[in-house]
């Protein structure tokens, strides 16, 4: 079994092609997958289809938009994407980000990797999106896209901001529900965080972002800030449409007492641009529907 | 009441009493306790929003109320488990129990949610009422017998587990949960889990004092307890209900906290409670003090940003300790040994050897040929197949030596100990080598792969030698050597869980070797691991006499000529190896080490050489079907390995088992 191993970097030979799509003329746009989910969406933004993503069916339930082509092949888990189909696939270049840099040399044995940071702890992540966004449209030859996408979500962040009340003062806590006990809260280092700034709403989590590897807090973290306004991030875990209703401090905070909770659609948390802008959307959404609280 | 037999008993050369002792972590948790409300006590005059007050009276007050009851709750009903099945080793986690209601849950919420929404409680029950009964069925043909029924829960248990990790990894934020589930939060912000766990503990200690009486004979050998008229299954069984009522509600409440079961009984029986009444009072009594003293600290520890251990993984840590170094004095029920089944004779082994070896090479091709792509299923072969193979044969090899090497270690651990249960995994070995590489990552983070197996050599051998050293004190108890391999597992997989917690980059590379995946292997890794393999195997074929040896004995070992001490040595440090590095390759959850040596036995258990042969070549075969298995079902999506290493060898293990194979004294 082993001796067929330095076959390893072996070409694309004519026995595949029956499995392969047609090798792309010259000419033609890269073809690239993308193992990040913030690339993906980078991608579709910028108007290119990629031809393979990870976890197709969880990114259409969590980030929801923009929506994903049918064409597009599923490549499982990111954390251990499928590299045979990968290789099957076979893009010209693959997006990913720097929380798979390990995966990088199994990557580069398939198509060359394009990697950009967004999330670094303690660092706000909205002008590394636009960075990488630039830094991807370069890449592929769409410069103006790239560079009107990154204005036009500056604009729209602005356009949003003039149509919050100035005056509504209120911190806001944006939060994930783990379970009816516990919950993420996102800091100026989260896309959450940083939209939220820029929409010139305070956050009401002074800390870092407590990301999912990082223990999960307590829901009376919450009572910290007594006039912030809650902001929570779908889905919601199953047990919390019985148990929510009945926690006691949950109900005794100022903000569900005085209705100042609301529910978000869901949203990819580790977004780039496009999920900052549907975060941006959804967050004014929200807060305008409640200022008088 | 229990003072006199407690101070009776306090062991020779220890100044503190065990009353003492407690009290003395009681007054610690109290004092923290006390802190942790002075900190809070509402200074503003009260007005109509005071958070100070509600936290207070929502959070703190209930949190405390929660610790002591779960902790005595978990006491109870551990004490009550091993009292009727007569099990030193029996509590919610080792028979599956709160696996079995943690898989329930999940279940329930992916596929049934309405059920979560109506009652929790019930599903948990449920799941872990399907998960002891399964345990029991399975091993009532051997009289359920300690070191089955730990087995056949543990078996029932990892499945279980696994299976819940695979369910959250296909349908959505799976770290999340699994650290609260994991791990056992203790946060609260209401008084519904307080009275939940406060009715169980009522009902539980008034059912336990009314069958008092029939609890005392059952602790009896089944004849006694016959001829004193006992009903005996009904009460047995009755007792065996009312302990996973109590225990599943825990882990609806809250969810798993392991060990506490486990440590709160025998802490007692070491504390000095003699009788069952003592024990009745005793256990609960120092469960509650183990957690409410844990959940002091894990909050003391903890910083703005959350919780930097979670309550359960903290027991351990707090726990694992005492329970190891007080555990040389226990007092065990001895049980026979489980038998070393039948022997085939010499030609038909070298027969079953052969057999074993198509097999495995069978399925390797299989692997390496067969597969899923985008239009279906696909036989490779030319061309194609020299491409994929770049990608698939990597993968077999890393599999197969991984595969084989935690067999030879599973192979060499069971017969130092003489012990069928001993094996890499259950003994901590696997998760040592755990604690070695955080230790070595907490040095430095960029630290390379080289210093990452040295650390994990270390930590996997550091704990092999603690087990053997206290196995040794203790003259080999079966159930002592489990009891402490359960601890320092416990031990360190809270360590390892710690550092995950912190969510660092260290986090990340924990947390991916943690999951254990060939994904990642390269042709570089392959040939390194079947190069380790052979390197490694090779001596142990030349030593085989004394591994034929040694399970019989010093006496007879050293009678025979035999060098002991070296011997012994360089078997451990060889085993230790073995571990670390098939636990850098697939992670340590596969449990491939525990079953191998076990699937091998009927080949040739009197012979050591057939044994090791046997058992690399079943652990080879069980881990390249596993890995192919884990790419096949989901495709794309791939699967942890060590789901269908479990899931494999698991029933096999638990069939021979329950066959009832003949014990030889």
């Amino acid at each position: 079994m082993i001796h067929l191993l330095p076959s390893r970097r072996r070409v694309l030979a004519l026995g595949m092609a029956a499995m392969l799509p047609p090798i792309a003329a010259k000419a033609a746009p890269l073809r690239v997958a993308a193992i990040d989910w913030g690339m993906l969406e980078t991608l579709i933004a910028l108007g290119i289809a990629p031809v393979a993503a990870t976890e197709l069916i969880q990114f259409r339930k969590l980030a929801v938009e923009p929506e994903v082509p049918r064409s597009v092949t599923d490549l499982g888990l990111r954390g251990t994407p499928n590299y045979e189909l990968l290789r099957i696939v076979a893009p010209d270049l693959v997006a990913i980000s720097s929380f798979y840099e390990y995966q990088r040399p199994m990557l580069e044995r398939i198509a060359p990797v394009f990697a950009q940071t967004v999330y670094a702890p303690g660092v706000p992540p909205y002008p590394l999106a636009e960075a990488a966004t630039l830094a991807l449209g370069e890449k592929l030859g769409r410069q103006a896209e790239a560079k009107r996408y990154v204005d036009e979500t500056s604009v729209e962040i602005t356009r949003l901001r003039a149509t919050l009340p100035a005056d509504s003062g209120r911190p806001v806590f944006v939060i994930s529900l783990g379970d009816s006990r516990h919950f993420r809260a996102f800091g100026r280092d989260s896309m959450f965080g940083d939209v939220l700034r820029r929409l010139g709403v305070e956050n009401a989590w002074a800390d870092e972002t407590s990301y999912s590897a990082a223990a999960p807090v307590g829901l009376e973290a919450l009572a910290r800030v007594p006039d912030a306004s809650i902001l929570v991030v779908s889905p919601l875990p199953a047990d919390v449409g019985r148990a929510l209703p009945e926690n006691a401090l949950w109900n005794a905070l100022p903000a569900v007492r005085n209705s100042r909770v609301a529910l978000l659609e869901p949203i990819n948390h580790f977004g780039c641009l496009p999920s900052a802008r549907r975060f941006a959307r959804l967050a004014t959404a929200a807060l305008a529907g409640q200022t008088h609280g | 009441m229990v003072d006199r037999a407690m101070t009776e008993r306090a062991t020779a050369g220890r100044a503190l009493s065990p009353i003492a002792l407690w009290g003395l972590l009681a007054a610690v948790a109290a004092l923290l306790f006390a802190w942790r409300i002075s900190t809070q006590w509402p200074t503003a005059p009260a007005g109509d929003i005071d958070l100070d007050r509600i936290i207070l009276f929502y959070s703190t007050l209930p949190r405390a109320v929660v610790a002591v009851l779960a902790g005595a709750v978990l006491g109870l009903s551990g004490l009550l488990l091993q009292r009727v099945l007569r099990n030193p080793l029996a509590e919610p986690s080792t028979l599956g129990i709160s696996s079995g209601a943690q898989l329930a849950m999940t279940a329930a919420s992916v596929y049934a949610p309405f059920l979560m929404e109506r009652s929790q409680g019930t599903v948990a029950f449920a799941g872990g009422t399907a998960a002891v009964l399964l345990v029991l069925s399975l091993t009532w043909r051997r009289g359920l017998e300690p070191v089955s029924v730990v087995l056949a829960g543990m078996m029932v248990a990892l499945t279980a587990s696994a299976i819940s990790a695979a369910l959250i990894l296909a349908n959505g934020d799976y770290l999340f949960s699994l650290f609260i589930w994991g791990g056992g939060s203790l946060v609260q912000q209401d008084w519904g889990p307080p009275i939940a766990l406060s009715t169980r503990l009522a009902v539980g200690a008034g059912a336990a004092l009314l069958l008092l009486r029939p609890l005392t004979i059952l602790g009896l050998d089944d004849a006694s307890a016959r001829s004193l008229g006992i009903a005996r299954h009904t009460s047995r069984f009755l007792v065996i209900a009312l302990a996973v009522w109590m225990a599943t509600t825990v882990v609806a409440e809250v969810g798993v906290i392991g060990f506490v079961g486990l440590a709160a009984p025998a802490l007692a029986t070491l504390s000095g409670a003699r009788s069952l009444g003592q024990k009745l009072l005793a256990a609960p009594l120092i469960g509650a003090i183990l957690l409410w003293l844990t959940d002091g600290l894990v909050q003391l520890a903890a910083g703005a940003g959350g919780e930097r251990i979670p309550t359960g993984a903290g027991a351990a840590l707090l726990g694992g300790p005492v329970l190891l170094w007080l555990l040389p004095t226990l007092r065990l029920l001895e049980w026979p040994n489980l038998g070393t089944s039948g022997t085939s004779p010499r030609k038909a082994g070298r027969f079953i050897i052969l057999l074993l070896l198509l097999l495995t090479l069978v399925a390797a091709v299989v692997a390496l040929i067969v597969g899923r792509g985008p239009a279906g299923w696909s036989v490779a072969g030319g061309e194609m197949l020299a491409d994929l193979a770049a990608w698939r044969a990597p993968r077999i090899g890393v599999a197969a030596a991984a595969g084989a090497m935690l067999a030879v270690a599973g192979v060499v651990i069971q017969r130092i100990t003489g012990n069928p249960l001993a094996s890499p995994e259950v003994l901590g070995v696997g998760t040592g080598a755990g604690a070695g590489l955080t230790a070595v990552l907490m040095v430095s983070a960029t630290a390379g792969l080289d210093w990452q197996l040295a650390g994990s050599v270390f930590g996997s051998l550091a704990v092999l030698i603690a087990m053997l050293t206290i196995a040794a004190r203790a003259k080999f108890g079966s159930e002592r050597l489990l009891l402490a391999g359960i601890a320092m597992s416990a031990l360190c997989s809270a360590v390892i869980t710690a550092t995950i917690a912190m969510g660092n980059s260290q986090s990340y590379v924990l947390l991916r070797w943690l999951s254990g995946s060939t994904s990642q292997a390269t042709g570089a890794d392959a040939w390194v691991a079947l190069a380790c393999l052979m390197l490694l195997t090779l001596p142990l074929f030349l030593a085989a006499r004394w591994l034929d040896i040694l399970p019989l004995g010093e006496d007879t070992a050293r009678g025979l000529g035999l060098p002991i001490a070296g011997g012994r040595l360089t078997l451990i440090v060889l085993a230790a190896i073995l571990t670390a590095l098939a636990a850098m390759f697939v992670g340590p959850l596969s449990f491939v080490g525990l079953i191998a040596p076990h699937l091998a036995r009927p080949i040739g258990f009197a012979r050591a050489r057939l044994h090791l042969a046997g058992a690399v070549l079943v652990g080879a075969l069980l881990m390249i079907v596993s890995d192919w298995l884990s790419r096949m079902v989901a495709f794309p999506y791939e699967l942890p390995v060590g789901l269908f290493a479990s899931l494999l060898g698991g029933p096999y293990l638990v069939h021979l088992l329950a066959k009832g194979v003949p014990r030889h004294g």
